[in-house]
């Protein structure tokens, strides 16, 4: 018995750490652990965290470019928090937990949900009185700036707008005695091209060079797009795929992919890799990104075969080609917002000299191209002449539940040849407008 | 990296220092307002799991069912949904059925193959041979080795030139089948999983079993001896009815094991869709996805689990009257 | 049991003797055949690891590693912080285990020894609590540290071993306290010890056994235990061992997967548990048989 009032004196003096440990949360949840230093009084630099998907070779070039701001900066100093595993969940539960990062990559279809729960920092006003160049939101491209907003206000700044391009081989073509991909060319010539350029090269019966290549990639919604139909309508109030457009984008891509009579099986993409199969020679037309290195891989290893860049194929009714972006968004919760803001407009310019293409008209020029990424300069007027059809996703608030929704039930039944597009689209149809709704 | 670990060390030391502090009040308290004084030491010692149990699982499992009839996106207020949650999972969730179906069918497999094979390992080593320790010590290994190991293990063993597949091509050539890709190719994804259970199930099973056997008492079989009756005998109306209680209990954890897999459904890449994946594994993917996490339906989710392993417990109660056989009863 | 006809005790005897000696020979041939089944994939496990690179996946596949590349346990460790992950893993298992094996055992006291209203209603309200799945309490419990702010942190994966969060541990300790005499405590009693000294000094030592068994359990399910850190760790310095690997894993696949890597680092992991299992086997099997006979 006498060892336990000397106990209790011990606990009662532990209790007020207690309080002390708890911290404070806001909606959002934002607390630090006890000992996490607090922000620097002014005239300090401000840690600014950056949360991004990058794996080790990106992280370093983005780390160059980092150190690069961070020598200039006054006032804050970033640092580069890669996550390349499982990164949406881990800043899902960053976000949930208080801990996530001041600012954060999103890849275009997750910054929509976020804003509209309130978890992302709305700049707008910001924004309208800055007169740095990448604050400039007029010299962004629409499509791609409005992935970035919702509500009519902006949450983050895009880095990228990647347009979706053909590289071809012209040496197969000139084996088979095709003619390459020129600006006339449309679906059809496509499809005849890549029926004549499958075949079977060595005589052994089986099938070793394809046309194309699909799997999903390129997005069937460009295809959709070309058709003249829509996956989700401007007011993000209907998804169309059953319109007679959105359908005959739909059983174009349905009819070449995985079809051994114009691009490759499942299984030999299984096998030997999607886009290694363009690189190794094996395929004569492939959709890539403008960034791709699959019009300069030849130059780094002689083994892989040498490809050039072409505009994709009109469609019915355009030529648009899907733009692929993301954008640097800042944490509601952060706890230097005036700081996390100027880094993000720093760390955006900086991007933005970084990748291609810049989502910026200012940027967007062959010189630009060139700077960043030399190897692109053969291909940079091309590039420049695919923008103006690049198109962005629209982004719903409930974007995972609509992709989920439009991958599962039409888009992976469709290619696996389980039901025809008509019959899908009806299918997918009520978790789809289910997603839409507020 | 050592902030981190005195943080913790705070947090548990205060925690500790709680529970005493609750304890010793039940202790001296409890007694003053006229409880007995063994009644009150009871309780106190027992304060750690009832305030474990309050905290940790009685609110949670309330919150769990409040949760669940709200849309929660952890951002936002949860939001009164009613029965919505539990109406889209049943009828409008494409990964819910294929889950459900993978899930039990995962354990009404390998739970009675596994079963089986222990008994009959258990019977092995019952057997006096040589060295029975040794055998023992090694049929357990399985078992002994992490989940996950044995999860990564066997994902390179059944990969579709793997080992398993390579030492079996005699045998798909003379089927005419190719070789299976058992984790990707949906068909083949739950044979697969059965196969891995099977190897790293045996060994604890076995070891209970062999327990079980172990106090059948020789002069049962001494009997069916005399009455001039052979194996099947023995074991039909002897060793059965008396590992019977152990089957039994081995067959409801091992059902509520299987249910609750989930491990080896995040390691291997299942498609919710095509094959299914485990039941934990969809919930937990609902409710901390990036993007949209929707905890209110997977609490839903959770509770539509837990009703249907509640329901597979009873249902092994009721049928334990046909087949375990309790000494002094008859049989 | 059926009434089956005698047949001449003679005649019996000989063809026992042949019949025993032939089921030797198959319960032989039986028990090797299964130590291959379990022997081969470890042994493969282990091949593996030591494989270079361009030597997994050629067919007919390599029974003996050639070359052996020791260096593949080296290099695994540099592809992540592995150091940083075993301490983190060894930070937590020991907290927990402690908290466990304590609030536990004090637990068991209480229902072992003291009568008090509801005590066998409240046990079996313990036990049920073994078929609850995890996630369902994850949840609202994942809310709970969250409003704490200990999201990212090791206290959630700690704190809650202080609650006796081992139901089956309970069960088994009860059933060990209820097997002492009660007269060991009587005497302690007039001895003028009070209920902490009796547990300590008097009721602990005598348990050892299913202490041991227990902390074996404990070690194994806190070593390998992953729902908790997948769920609240997010920084992947504060990974254990088992999410270091399942980030391998992950990261791994994007390439070929490097499986001689990932061998290595799960030969690695199971050490701790291999060399625990040979010293101390005996705990392992106790800590299973009792509940699975006695139940």
């Amino acid at each position: 018995m006498k060892r336990i009032p000397a106990f209790l004196a011990v606990l009662v003096l532990l209790i007020p750490l207690l309080a002390a440990c708890g911290g404070q949360t806001t909606s959002t949840g934002s607390t630090q652990a006890t000992l996490a230093p607090a922000a620097a009084p002014s005239g300090e630099k401000v840690k600014i965290r950056l949360a991004t998907w990058t794996g080790v070779d990106e992280s370093k070039e983005l780390q160059a470019v980092v150190d690069q701001i961070n020598t200039t900066a006054t006032t804050f100093e970033i640092v580069l928090e890669a996550q390349p595993a499982d990164y949406y969940t881990k800043i899902q539960t960053n976000l949930a937990g208080g801990t996530a990062a001041d600012l954060l990559w999103l890849s275009q279809e997750y910054i929509t949900g976020y804003a509209q729960k309130g978890v992302l920092l709305d700049i707008t006003d910001r924004l309208a009185t800055d007169s740095q160049p990448a604050a400039k939101l007029a010299d962004y491209y629409p499509s791609v700036l409005q992935t970035a907003q919702y509500n009519g206000k902006t949450y983050g700044l895009p880095w990228i707008a990647q347009p979706v391009v053909l590289y071809y081989n012209p040496k197969l073509f000139a084996d088979a005695g095709v003619a390459p991909p020129d600006e006339n060319w449309t679906w059809d010539t496509f499809k005849d091209a890549a029926a004549a350029l499958t075949k079977d090269t060595d005589g052994d019966g089986k099938i070793d060079q394809y046309g194309t290549a699909f799997n999903g990639w390129p997005p069937i919604q460009m295809f959709i797009w070309q058709a003249g139909g829509e996956v989700i309508s401007e007011d993000r109030m209907t998804s169309p795929i059953d319109s007679p457009e959105a359908l005959a984008g739909a059983n174009f891509y349905s009819d070449i992919i995985y079809n051994p009579k114009y691009a490759a099986t499942e299984d030999v993409i299984k096998e030997q890799g999607f886009s290694e199969l363009a690189k190794n020679g094996k395929v004569a037309m492939f959709y890539g990104g403008a960034g791709d290195d699959l019009d300069y891989a030849h130059t780094k290893d002689p083994k892989f075969a040498e490809l050039k860049m072409a505009l994709v194929p009109k469609g019915p009714k355009n030529r648009s080609n899907f733009a692929w972006t993301a954008s640097t968004v800042i944490n509601a919760a952060t706890k230097n917002p005036e700081q996390a803001y100027a880094a993000l407009v720093a760390l955006t310019e900086g991007i933005q000299h970084w990748k291609i293409v810049a989502p910026r008209k200012s940027l967007a020029t062959a010189e630009m191209i060139a700077a960043s990424v030399p190897q692109k300069q053969s291909s940079a007027a091309m590039i420049l002449l695919a923008l103006p059809d690049s198109r962005s996703f629209r982004i719903v608030p409930k974007q995972s539940d609509w992709d989920k929704a439009f991958f599962d039930e039409f888009q992976d039944p469709l290619f696996h040849k389980k039901g025809t597009a008509t019959d899908l689209s009806k299918l997918a149809m009520p978790n789809l407008v289910a997603a839409l709704a507020p | 990296m050592l902030q981190w670990y005195l943080s913790t060390l705070l947090d548990y030391m205060l925690a500790a220092a709680g529970i005493a502090l609750v304890m010793f009040l039940v202790y001296t308290l409890l007694p003053r307002l006229g409880v007995k004084r063994e009644t009150a030491t009871g309780i106190a010692l027992i304060m750690p799991w009832l305030l474990g149990f309050a905290i940790w699982t009685a609110y949670p499992i309330i919150a769990s069912l409040y949760y669940s009839f709200t849309d929660y996106n952890v951002f936002q207020a949860p939001r009164w949904v009613g029965l919505d949650n539990y109406v889209r999972i049943l009828t409008q969730d494409p990964s819910f059925w294929p889950s459900i179906k993978l899930t039990l069918l995962y354990g009404a497999i390998s739970l009675p193959l596994g079963l089986a094979g222990a008994l009959g390992v258990a019977m092995l080593l019952a057997r006096n041979v040589r060295g029975t320790g040794i055998w023992r010590t090694l049929y357990y290994l399985p078992a002994v080795l992490p989940g996950v190991a044995v999860v990564l293990l066997w994902q390179w063993l059944l990969g579709t030139n793997g080992l398993f597949n390579v030492t079996l091509s005699p045998i798909y050539n003379l089927l005419g089948i190719g070789r299976p890709s058992w984790f990707t190719d949906e068909r083949f994804v739950l044979p697969g999983l059965v196969i891995m259970s099977l190897w790293g199930v045996f060994g604890s099973n076995a070891v209970i079993m062999l327990a079980g056997l172990k106090n059948i008492p020789i002069h049962l079989y001494e009997a069916v001896d005399m009455d001039g009756g052979g194996s099947w005998t023995k074991f039909r109306h002897v060793t059965l009815p008396i590992v019977s209680p152990t089957l039994f209990y081995t067959l409801i954890l091992g059902i509520i094991a299987a249910v609750k897999t989930f491990e080896p459904g995040l390691f291997i890449k299942l498609n919710p869709r095509t094959s299914g994946t485990f039941l934990q594994v969809l919930i937990y993917s609902n409710a901390f996805a990036g993007g949209n996490s929707k905890m209110g339906y997977a609490s839903a989710m959770s509770w539509i689990m837990l009703v249907i392993i509640l329901v597979l417990t009873l249902l092994t109660f009721r049928s334990s009257a046909a087949f375990v056989f309790y000494e002094g009863e008859r049989s | 049991m059926a009434a089956i006809p005698r047949e001449q005790p003679h005649i019996r005897l000989t063809s026992t003797k042949s019949q025993h000696q032939l089921s030797q020979i198959g319960t032989y041939i039986l028990l090797t055949l299964g130590a291959a089944i379990i022997l081969i994939p470890l042994y493969w496990m282990i091949a593996t690891s030591l494989k270079a690179d361009t030597k997994l996946f050629v067919l007919p596949p390599q029974i003996i590693p050639d070359p052996v590349v020791w260096s593949n346990y080296i290099d695994v460790w540099a592809i992540q912080p592995f150091t940083g992950y075993f301490l983190n893993t060894i930070f937590v298992t020991l907290l927990a285990m402690g908290g466990e094996i304590l609030s536990c055992a004090l637990v068991a006291y209480g229902f072992a020894r003291f009568r008090f209203p509801g005590r066998d209603a409240i046990f079996i309200l313990l036990l049920s609590t073994m078929m609850l799945p995890g996630i369902i309490t994850m949840i609202p419990s994942f809310l709970i540290w969250r409003s704490l702010g200990r999201i990212d942190t090791f206290s959630p994966l700690t704190v809650g071993a202080l609650f006796a969060w081992g139901p089956s541990y309970i069960f088994l300790l009860r059933q060990f306290f209820m097997t002492i005499p009660r007269e060991i405590e009587e005497a302690a009693i007039i001895d003028g010890a009070n209920v902490i000294d009796i547990f300590w000094k008097v009721m602990l030592p005598l348990v050892k056994p299913a202490l041991l068994a227990i902390a074996v359990l404990s070690f194994n399910g806190n070593w390998n235990n992953f729902m908790g850190p997948l769920i609240y760790l997010n920084t992947p310095a504060k990974y254990p061992v088992i999410l270091g690997l399942y980030t391998l894993a992950g990261s791994l696949s994007q390439e070929a997967p490097k499986w001689n890597y990932m061998m290595a680092m799960t030969v690695i992991m199971s050490i701790p548990i291999l060399l625990l299992y040979f010293r101390a086997q005996k705990y392992f099997i106790e800590g299973l048989t009792v509940g699975g006979v006695k139940g």
